[in-house]
């Protein structure tokens, strides 16, 4: 690390060649390998053996409390709420994170004490396990003046069941807030400052200029930021699990019909992972057919929104370079 | 850049001269104040976010630690107590065996993920032959992207099975107080290797680029080897960001709890060398994530229980602060002393 051995090896300049020489490269080699292994192996196995079990039955029947696998039903509840929850938390941290992010860009001098109490708080934040957020979420939704996020709970208890679409998507949406702002905030700094001069020697004033020349120049970073926060709430289990509830059905039996949806977003349901997780021979649903169908759409799900937020980030910078 | 360098002369007396001509301008800027308004308070709600969470937490554990004191985490007795709780028996809880599980299966997946991490991360930003750069480094991005519930499935119907064969015959009569199972400390650690693995690998290519070619260049031309000068020379100069990588990394670690639940074998024991070395990979584990998410839920209308969690979790944020902190003083003071060697950031 420090400069003398920069110079040490003058000393050993023979060109004799080391069996360190040839072992060093053969094990990054291997480790390199070992890695692709690893990785093509749990997509391939899940690829195999989630193939199996995806039918179009397997898609569109609800989860069915049953110990027998033939009759456990499938998959439609978890895909759904995977859906809903991802919807609801983006819906919920959208408007902070952009706010958060044109603030600590546009408008925050970086070496600020307030500036720098911020980062510091989104970087804890960011660090803080998502069963820590779990707990404090079903906790703190439990407090009886939350009742109307979910359900009363038991007959004549004091407290809020705790558990419900609307508590895990604002518990989600704090969980991923400061992934999304930083990228967020990358996208926004990255939009060149000759974009903001010529549309204040236009005489517009700073908010104008940055919603209506900075934030669409810097739109495609901000839709990757969005989507790479979808697929962090699609994956998460320990979070929904807590605020969501074990169960793996909704509410009601009629849960996709209008008059029923407050209903729904104020009761427990399931998502893939939760459904996964109870599917799972850890679990007590102990169906591990079943598992591997929900991995496998889940799958197709992360790796669905991770190649759109891929594909929609390489499109920004192309746009930028051709601009310019 | 060109731009970077030339934007701060440019900006500068934009503040001034912009407000001064709009604020005797002719159109009203209410609309603009209450939107500026508007995201600072956004801005300073996200970051108070993590106050409330600390506040909460540690203000539901108070009563636990009030109570228990230090013995919390000095001694054990989890599962059984769990199991009186529910029946409204009064129990004093010991976390001391989780706390055993996590920083077991942390430290264990740190060496591997490590080990393994940085020889992958060397092969992608010097070794690799272009045409599997790409690959490799779309690989990592896959692996970074799989949800852990999943990792836990596949170690539990893969890694769990084929290290069952490996329980020594005898575990049975040699470890007296728990059964060994392939669902074990080594489980955890495999798994939890390869899903802490990608964040570590990404931090690590990214420090390894930024050391100057000219290092490279100067090493070789004193007739190093390619390899030497790597180790020698690249290696020690990205260890900054390499270390952020394994606090990145441990810090996710720690908290995992889904998939270790799953592989872990979920017995709240800490592992112990007395019977032998043989038996020691093959013991379960309880991490202190693991057991918030396995007892959470119904339990938590328990006030008891309900305690005892938020005393893990709050050891678990704990942790995780302590892990943030020391990233954070670790990077600038490693970074402010490469500056002095070298003159230059990296």
């Amino acid at each position: 690390m420090s400069s003398g051995t920069a110079r040490e090896p003058k000393l050993e300049l023979h060109q004799r060649v080391r069996v360190g020489d040839l072992l060093g490269p053969a094990f990054a080699w291997v480790t390199a390998a070992i890695v692709a292994a690893a990785c093509l192996f749990i997509v391939g196995f899940l690829v195999v053996k989630g193939y199996q079990a995806v039918t179009w039955a397997f898609l569109s029947t609800d989860p069915q409390p049953s110990l027998v696998e033939e009759s456990a039903g499938g998959v439609r509840i978890p895909i759904a709420g995977t859906f809903l929850l991802i919807v609801l938390s983006t819906l919920v941290t959208l408007p902070l994170s952009l706010g958060t992010a044109i603030y600590l860009a546009e408008y925050m001098d970086e070496e600020s004490r307030l500036s720098k109490t911020i980062r510091l708080g989104l970087e804890v934040l960011a660090g803080v396990p998502s069963v820590v957020f779990g707990m404090f979420g079903l906790a703190l939704f439990s407090l009886p003046i939350f009742t109307f996020m979910s359900s009363s709970g038991a007959e004549g208890a004091s407290a809020a069941f705790g558990r419900s679409f609307l508590v895990s998507s604002v518990v989600m949406a704090i969980h991923i807030l400061p992934f999304v702002i930083k990228v967020m905030e990358e996208a926004i700094r990255a939009v060149p400052d000759s974009y903001r001069l010529g549309s204040t020697a236009l005489g517009v004033t700073k908010w104008r200029t940055i919603v209506r020349v900075v934030l669409p120049a810097a739109s495609p970073g901000l839709a990757t930021a969005v989507i790479l926060g979808m697929g962090l709430a699609a994956g998460d289990t320990a979070i929904v699990w807590l605020t969501l509830g074990g169960t793996m059905t909704m509410a009601v039996d009629q849960w996709w019909e209008v008059q029923n949806y407050v209903e729904v977003l104020r009761g427990s349901g399931s998502t893939l992972t939760t459904f996964i997780y109870f599917s799972s021979p850890a679990g007590e649903g102990n169906a591990p057919n079943l598992a591997y169908g929900g991995a496998f759409v889940l799958m197709a799900i992360v790796g669905g929104l991770n190649t759109l937020a891929v594909l929609v980030g390489r499109r920004s910078s192309s746009d930028r370079n051709s601009e310019i | 850049m060109t731009t970077e360098e030339t934007a701060p002369a440019l900006q500068a007396p934009q503040p001034a001269f912009v407000t001064q001509s709009f604020a005797r301008g002719r159109r009203s800027r209410t609309g603009d104040r209450i939107a500026e308004t508007l995201i600072a308070s956004a801005a300073v709600l996200s970051g108070s976010f993590v106050l409330l969470v600390i506040a909460f937490v540690f203000w539901y554990a108070a009563p636990l630690f009030a109570d228990q004191g230090w013995p919390f985490v000095s001694t054990g007795g989890w599962d059984g107590q769990i199991e009186e709780a529910w029946e409204m028996v009064r129990v004093t809880f010991g976390a001391l065996p989780l706390l055993a599980g996590t920083l077991l299966s942390t430290t264990g997946a740190l060496i591997v993920s490590t080990v393994i991490g940085l020889g992958c991360a060397i092969f992608i930003a010097e070794l690799s032959p272009k045409s599997l750069r790409r690959p490799f480094e779309t690989l990592i991005q896959l692996l970074a992207g799989i949800p852990s519930v999943v990792f836990g499935l596949v170690g539990l119907v893969a890694v769990v099975p084929f290290l069952t064969r490996f329980v020594p015959a005898d575990s049975f009569e040699a470890v007296a107080d728990v059964p060994l199972d392939g669902a074990s400390l080594l489980a955890a650690v495999i798994v939890l290797s390869f899903m802490i693995l990608p964040f570590f690998v990404t931090v690590a290519v990214d420090s390894l680029r930024a050391v100057p070619r000219s290092y490279m260049a100067g090493g070789m031309a004193l007739g190093m080897r390619r390899w030497r000068a790597i180790v020698r020379l690249q290696v020690p100069a990205a260890i900054p960001g390499l270390l952020a990588g394994i606090v990145l990394a441990s810090a996710r670690a720690v908290g995992e709890a889904i998939a270790l639940s799953m592989v872990a074998g979920s017995i709240a024991y800490v592992p112990t060398l007395e019977y032998g070395l043989k038996y020691f990979p093959f013991m379960p584990i309880r991490t202190l994530a693991s057991a918030i998410v396995e007892t959470g839920g119904e339990a938590i209308s328990i006030p008891a229980i309900q305690a005892a969690l938020f005393g893990l979790a709050a050891l678990l944020l704990l942790f995780s602060l302590a892990l943030s902190v020391s990233a954070r003083v670790m990077v600038a003071w490693l970074s402010k002393r490469m500056r002095l060697d070298t003159g230059r950031s990296l």
